[in-house]
């Protein structure tokens, strides 16, 4: 998409964007107006840590979407059947690249940690 | 609503003293500034996105940013750099040009496609200006009991602004719509990382082609701050912001309803007069969010706020409906037990913020301030919150307790 610049989760996926970015900038110095183009915040925080399992499993696949104030701001009550609808959805609308395996594990680290399952 | 903090005002001259410095900088700059909002689980960081001044971050990535309520009642307008933020998907855009910025009008109903540039929306079509509150559907999700998952959000998820742009039926007439035009699409250049759950949504084409919705390029006399959707938004007067589709890049007729993912299951409500439920229970039958109910808002006072026994008290707030315009709005100052009239304020347009001011001397002890608005068809608020699963359309009478000695 010529004269965009899009914000890409992965980090890899960033840098190489924000060169392309860079380069569509300089490019755009030549048209009429000039783009406007913004710098993002780095997300503030990492996942909790955990021994839990599906800790490092989430690492990867839920922080490649969306930064963990998605799971950290949930209420208290946040139950087990709130989590697991949420992964499966991740799967299966926005094809998060979660393996089908991991999936219990993951939902259990959620609740544990973010959810109502947390300890208090 | 944010709790008050005394030192709010004198931070909010660092922030914006801080706008131009490098970001790492501002950040660390900004990182100890935090509010702790009225529900569990409520404490927040307020940072400074770009062309923002800091707001309540519910999410960093993608930005989800909540106006700090004071904010409301510094008039009818909210500022650009105070207006809410709201993404679905993380993949957004970061730079933009205009001049090559395209909106592809067409789809299977169209019977003549074309490609719409920012020049063309300028000069081709007659401009309409229009003041209209944009709310977010989950604006004071937090508040809801029992709690509902999803965007923890307080009261500031709403915000006023004056639009500029096209009547969006002018566009569509363009692209010659055809007989069996049902819907309208309508797409936006942010786009889902792994490519699904893109968020589109979709309008009636009677409702797509009547007065309201316009297609705008300009925001408070400026351009759109890249995070309310430069270079150009869906605009849709008295519609739930889902339907204000940022960076608008696609506009498709359709000969059928569209059933994408943002449109069905998600952004539903229970199809039923008050769009409620028994708490805890879930609807045997949905439709798609759509108009704002009533609300109002004491703005100048907080929760909590001291007052002075004795002394005169000029309070002001804000209503607002979905379209109707605001009639009248009551207040009580002895917790809903009797009621008088407010003064409304200037009259900005029947999609607007209505202001409202009441006199109050208050004696000594606790007072339970609230307010209630009606719009033009005799639809006010509830007493009691009404409780639906996705923590939609909140539009109880609200509560402020001040103390006064």
């Amino acid at each position: 998409m010529k004269g965009y610049g899009m914000h890409l989760a992965p980090i890899a996926v960033r840098i190489a964007c924000s060169a392309a970015l860079a380069a569509a900038a300089l490019w755009a110095g030549a048209a009429l107006a000039a783009p406007k183009t913004i710098e993002l915040p780095p997300d503030p925080e990492p996942l909790v840590a955990s021994p839990l399992p599906g800790y490092a499993k989430a690492q990867g696949v839920c922080l490649a979407c969306h930064s963990s104030e998605y799971m950290r701001y949930q209420p208290p009550n946040a139950a087990r059947p709130y989590w697991d609808a949420m992964v499966k959805r991740m799967k299966a609308v926005f094809n998060a690249p979660i393996d089908e395996k991991d999936m219990p594990d993951i939902v259990d680290y959620l609740v544990k940690t973010y959810g109502n399952e947390r300890p208090r | 609503m944010a709790r008050p903090d005394p030192s709010t005002r004198r931070r909010l001259v660092l922030g914006a003293a801080l706008a131009g410095v490098p970001f790492a900088r501002a950040a660390r700059a900004q990182a100890a500034r935090t509010v702790d909002m009225p529900f569990a689980n409520g404490h927040r960081r307020l940072v400074a996105f770009p062309e923002k001044r800091p707001l309540i971050v519910l999410t960093t990535r993608p930005p989800q940013l909540e106006t700090p309520f004071e904010v409301f009642n510094d008039g009818l307008i909210t500022p650009n750099d105070a207006f809410f933020v709201r993404y679905h998907n993380a993949a957004i855009p970061t730079s933009v040009d205009p001049d090559r910025h395209v909106i592809k009008v067409g789809g299977v109903a169209a019977g003549k496609p074309y490609e719409l540039t920012m020049a063309m929306l300028r000069r081709d079509f007659k401009p309409v200006e229009i003041v209209a509150v944009n709310q977010c559907s989950g604006n004071s999700r937090a508040l809801f009991a029992p709690r509902v998952t999803g965007g923890q959000l307080g009261n500031g998820a709403m915000g006023n602004a004056r639009w500029v742009g096209v009547p969006l039926k002018d566009v569509l007439a363009r692209a010659e719509p055809k007989d069996g035009a049902r819907e309208v699409t309508f797409d936006g250049l942010d786009q889902a990382v792994f490519g699904g759950g893109d968020f589109v949504k979709s309008l009636k084409i009677e409702h797509a082609m009547g007065d309201e919705p316009i297609v705008a390029w300009q925001m408070n006399g400026a351009d759109l701050p890249m995070l309310n959707g430069f270079p150009v938004r869906l605009v849709v007067p008295g519609y739930y912001g889902t339907y204000w589709v940022k960076h608008l890049s696609a506009i498709d007729l359709v000969d059928r309803p569209f059933e994408g993912f943002w449109m069905k299951p998600a952004y539903r409500i229970p199809d039923n007069d008050c769009a409620c439920v028994e708490p805890g229970t879930a609807p045997s039958a949905t439709r798609p969010i759509g108009r704002f109910t009533v609300r109002s808002f004491i703005t100048s006072l907080k929760e909590g706020a001291q007052v002075r026994a004795g002394q005169p008290l000029v309070v002001r707030g804000i209503a607002f409906d979905g379209g109707q315009g605001i009639r009248e709005v009551a207040y009580s100052t002895d917790a809903g037990q009797s009621w008088r009239g407010a003064r409304l304020g200037e009259d900005l347009g029947r999609f607007s913020f209505r202001e409202f001011t009441f006199g109050f001397t208050p004696g000594a002890g606790a007072h339970d301030l609230r307010v209630r608005a009606w719009n033009r068809s005799g639809q006010s608020q509830p007493m009691e919150p009404l409780w639906q699963p996705a923590g939609y359309m909140r539009n109880v009478v609200e509560s402020v307790k001040v103390v006064a000695a």
